[in-house]
């Protein structure tokens, strides 16, 4: 209560601070009258009654200002007096204010733009409820079918029986749902509406899956565990962006009847915004629906594991135990199941278990993808914060030598020395504060713009630029950090001005602590430049190897449209027509000058491989099971994959003709490393398969999966040959055309001809095939350039960090030049004098920071294609622009020197 | 000191001035500071001399304290004056401080004593 009442009163002091200095000042005055009468009645004169009371009452100012401390706030006071004189100092000198700043806002803008990624990808949970309590089967990212045991014994992929069995046999969760560890594309149509069919992202999942994570419809209702019933009527749930970007958040769509897939949905409700489902990814499902409505989905078999689960523990319970339990009852129902692990597997049932991992972000796919390149780019980004923190010391330094004089006068004058400390750090931290606020912006469109880069080719991603509250909390206390960090040396030393010099006339202290300090940060920031130079340029090269690398095709003039016949309906009877048709009217399309189909094509995402029989060989299981993919005539030439032996796929390598297989050398070298591969036989299944296909042509290697490692081995099969009584699989999802001209300008034409055969036939995707490549090196891309705009800023501020420092010598030496030309140095000599210091101060530092980054480099190899860390015509490269720059940077002043006029300087003293 | 101060007086102890200020407010009722700085010389038969403008951070002190209250007031000689009086809070403050007073004194009296 007393401690209440007086933080009252205060309180009260603080707001009437005006009205109680007055009254306390008159109250003083009037004591003095009183005493001074006093004296005057005692039969003093005038003046000395008048003194003598003075004298008694002693320094009036100091005790109103003691009085005043009395009320407490005296360093609010001394806070707000020093944040004034801050702002005044720093618009006495708007250029450094600019400069400052503007370094400053990169920095802190750098730094805060790759935290606003890291909270995002990295700290952020699911927007649902109780994310803690969620909990993931498994403990890896493996996609996206498996039959029997799984990688390492640790299971991730569940069959549907499998999953109902585990989740109706643990009564520790609350829920455990079942999804598509990948999303499914789309073909959708609202019914009654005229348009074409469009392609949309969906997820199949359980119909529990709402209920697990606790996440509600914002409009209608989410998916209930009744919808994902065989003979349900098939509902659909739509999310938020969706409905809003592409349906204007039309209330009529909640109900509306959706033709997906050529099946009819109802859609029943609109998920929050801000929900993206299990997976923080580019381009969220538009839709979720429900397992059961998919009539490819493998429900009853217990064979295919296909299906990612997370569970919600109910509270209280131990997840060590749940896992323990869990295990069991997968080995036992691994055990229970023959046809799940043949018998040649069934010693490795006991090594099959289930790691119960926290899920409160879901599938960890996206901080599993950039771990390692967020990593890199924090310390990137902290190393860049750092240069600009020693480039604004340095400027501060030169400035603060420049009002040593203010400082000593003041030190004079009696101004403690702790409170010109706080001054100063005053006005760093100011400087750093405005620099935090204009780094927020920087953050802002840096963040974007990394976005962009990282997900290049994407519609929509889930993380917002804006800054969130712990976003700008970091952002903050960076600022903050920063301040103290760049201001700490400058004050102290700004401090430690001898009063003596006011006195004496400026300019004429020997001792130099500004330049103690100022050099070592010249050599840390040439240090710090040239292992950003030296990172830029390898990321850089690498990007450059992997992008223009022999990939085993061309991507120039090339366009790949994806399509996906199943999704319009197609029966495999109805096939041959369709691919009929395109192969006649695609050629027909102007500036085409060749057009295949295939089922999928290089690096595109997509990768198909599967255990091979050779007729006449054991099977070989020391390797992992080749690639495979389907392919029309003509293919190999219209992605420019050149034919070494034999023959391509042709027209007439028809479903009734006899069967073949094209290989690749890889396929060659791995299966006939002594034999003439032509003529030979393969087959995919088992042994009885082995003599399906007759291998015809050998073509090059070309990569269509991993853009670092060697090209798999591959065969190629014709489009719709399969052995009798095989239903046939990989329909055709890509067409290739090879055109003369731009490839984009193409795609109204493609539009037009593919509707023009079937219009319910969804255009997934139209690109360039420089694009579909391009987007394999996205992460690579973004560390490239960030890099490079860092290493540029590193190198520019290290540069401008010489410079200020040599004109400040320059200026300091001014006298001593002036006597050295007078007593006979020649320009030649001013210019070494000058310049020598600051090739020291550059040769020292690229002796701490090469060595740096070789050390820094070998942490890098593992992201680097084709170019050595310790390779040296970058390492030459870098120092040579970095040295170049600078010796320009310090010629500059030292020019100067030299045409200082030994009459004007000895004249100054 | 400066000046040349016609008569010695012993400067007040430290720490007791708030004491002093107390006690002579319990006694006089309404002071304004003149009067208590006044009234603390002439009391203590001008040993003590307060040195006077040190009275004024300990009134504002007192202030924030709760100790005592202030209202304006208009003087003998028609001047308008800050006049103190002592508040329940304050008569409370100056019994602890009398009885710390005391007991510091007659511990100082018993060292002294014993010599």
């Amino acid at each position: 209560m007393t401690f209440f009442s007086e933080l009252g009163r205060r309180l009260l002091m603080l707001v009437r601070r005006h009205q109680f200095d007055r009254e306390l000042e008159e109250e003083m005055r009037l004591h003095q009258e009183l005493r001074e009468q006093e004296h005057l009645g005692a039969g003093m004169s005038a003046e000395e009654a008048h003194y003598t009371a003075r004298r008694h009452f002693g320094n009036a100012t100091l005790t109103q200002e003691r009085s005043r401390d009395m009320w407490g706030w005296s360093w609010l006071e001394n806070a707000m007096q020093d944040v004034r004189y801050g702002l005044r100092q720093l618009r006495r000198s708007p250029g450094f204010t600019a400069v400052a700043v503007l370094t400053l806002a990169l920095g802190i803008g750098a730094n805060t733009a790759i935290f606003t990624l890291i909270d995002a990808v990295m700290l952020r949970s699911l927007p649902v409820a109780n994310p803690g309590q969620l909990y993931r089967l498994g403990d890896n990212n493996n996609c996206c079918v498996m039959i029997g045991t799984q990688n390492g014994g640790s299971f991730v992929l569940y069959s549907y029986p499998l999953y109902e069995h585990l989740r109706d046999d643990t009564t520790d969760f609350s829920e455990v749902a079942a999804f598509q560890p990948f999303l499914s594309d789309l073909s959708v149509r609202r019914s009654g509406v005229a348009s074409a069919a469009e392609p949309y992202k969906g997820e199949f999942v359980s119909g529990n899956y709402f209920t697990m994570f606790g996440v509600g419809a914002i409009a209608g209702r989410a998916l209930s565990s009744s919808d994902d019933k065989s003979g349900a009527p098939p509902a659909a749930v739509m999310s938020y962006h969706t409905w809003q970007t592409h349906f204007g958040g039309d209330p009529s769509v909640i109900g509306a009847t959706f033709t997906i897939n050529t099946v009819p949905y109802t859609v029943v409700g609109v998920t929050p915004p801000g929900f993206y489902g299990d997976t923080l990814r580019s381009d969220p499902p538009d839709f979720w629906l429900p397992l059961a409505a998919d009539p490819d989905r493998w429900l009853f078999s217990a064979e295919p594991e296909w299906l990612y689960l997370i569970g919600r523990l109910r509270p209280g319970v131990a997840p060590e135990r749940v896992q323990a339990q869990l295990t069991g009852e997968l080995q036992q129902w691994l055990g229970s199941r023959p046809e799940v692990i043949p018998e040649r597997d069934r010693g490795d049932i006991a090594k099959q278990h289930i790691h119960l991992t926290p899920a409160p972000s879901g599938v960890d796919q996206m901080q599993t993808d950039y771990a390692a390149a967020l990593r890199l780019l924090v310390t990137i980004a902290a190393l860049v914060l750092l240069i600009a923190c020693a480039n604004i010391a340095n400027l501060l330094l030169a400035r603060g030598a420049a009002d040593r004089s203010a400082s000593a006068l003041r030190l004079a004058l009696g101004a403690p020395r702790a409170r010109l400390i706080r001054q100063k750090l005053t006005e760093t931290i100011l400087l750093a504060v405005a620099g935090g606020a204009a780094g927020l912006y920087v953050a802002y469109a840096g963040t974007r713009t990394i976005l962009l880069l990282a997900f290049r080719g994407a519609h929509y991603i889930p993380i917002s630029p804006k800054p969130s509250l712990p976003v700008l909390g970091f952002a903050f206390f960076l600022a903050l950090v920063t301040g103290v960090v760049f201001g700490a040396a400058p004050a102290w030393i700004g401090s430690r001005a001898d009063p003596a010099d006011a006195l004496r006339g400026a300019g004429r202290s020997t001792g130099d602590r500004t330049s103690v300090v100022q050099k070592p940060l010249i050599i840390l920031q040439v240090a710090f430049s040239i292992v950003l130079l030296i990172g830029a340029g390898l990321v850089t090269q690498s990007l450059r190897n992997l992008e223009y690398q022999h990939f085993g095709f061309v991507t120039e003039g090339r366009l790949i449209v994806n399509i996906a016949p199943s999704l319009a309906g197609y029966t495999p009877d109805k096939l041959d027509g369709l691919y009929q048709r395109l192969e006649e009217a695609l050629p027909r399309i102007p500036r085409v000058l060749s057009a295949s189909l295939s089922w999928y094509s290089p690096l595109g995402g997509n990768n198909a491989n599967e255990g091979v029989y050779i007729h006449g060989k054991p099977p070989d299981y020391r390797w992992t099971a080749p690639s495979w993919d389907r392919v029309g005539p003509h293919y190999f030439e219209t992605i420019g994959t050149r034919l070494l032996r034999g023959r391509a796929i042709e027209e007439r390598d028809t479903p009734a003709a006899q069967r073949i297989a094209v290989i690749n050398e890889t396929f060659a070298r791995r299966f006939f490393p002594k034999e003439d591969p032509i003529g030979q036989h393969l087959g995919m299944g088992d042994a009885s398969h082995s003599g399906d296909y007759e291998i015809v042509g050998i073509v090059e290697d070309a990569k269509y999966q991993d853009t670092r490692g060697p090209a798999y081995a591959t065969f190629f099969l014709p489009l719709l040959q399969t052995p009798p009584g095989e239903p046939l699989r990989g329909w055709v999802g890509a067409i290739e055309l090879y055109v003369a001209g731009k490839p984009e300008d193409l795609e109204p034409f493609v539009r037009k001809t593919v509707a023009g055969i079937d219009p319910n036939l969804t255009i997934l995707r139209v690109q360039s095939f420089a694009e579909q490549v391009n987007l394999n090196f996205n992460q690579d891309r973004l560390i490239a350039r960030l890099t490079e705009l860092f290493g540029l800023l590193a190198l520019i501020l290290a540069c401008v960090g010489l410079y200020g420092v040599t004109a400040y010598a320059v200026e300091r030496r001014t006298n001593e030049i002036g006597i050295r030309m007078a007593l006979g140095a020649g320009r030649r000599n001013v210019l070494g004098l000058v310049l020598g210091s600051a090739l020291t101060q550059l040769g020292l530092g690229l002796a701490i920071g090469i060595p740096a980054a070789l050390a820094g480099g070998r942490l890098l190899a593992g992201q680097l294609y084709g170019v050595k860390s310790y390779d040296p015509m970058i390492l030459g490269l870098a120092a040579s622009i970095l040295a170049g720059c600078a010796v320009l940077a310090a010629s500059v002043p030292a020019r100067r020197a030299t045409k200082v006029d030994p009459m004007v300087a000895l004249r100054q003293e | 000191m400066l000046g040349g101060v016609p008569l010695h007086r012993d400067e007040i102890p430290p720490g007791t001035l708030y004491l002093l200020i107390l006690r002579t407010l319990a006694r006089g009722g309404e002071m304004h500071g003149y009067e208590i700085a006044d009234s603390i010389q002439r009391i203590s038969e001008d040993v003590l001399q307060v040195e006077e403008g040190s009275l004024y951070p300990a009134l504002q002190r007192m202030l924030i304290k709760g100790w005592v209250k202030a209202k304006w007031g208009v003087t003998a000689g028609d001047r308008r004056a800050r006049y103190y009086q002592l508040t329940t809070l304050g008569r409370k403050q100056l019994a602890v401080e009398v009885s710390q007073f005391e007991r510091v004194m007659r511990a100082i009296a018993r060292v002294v004593q014993t010599a």
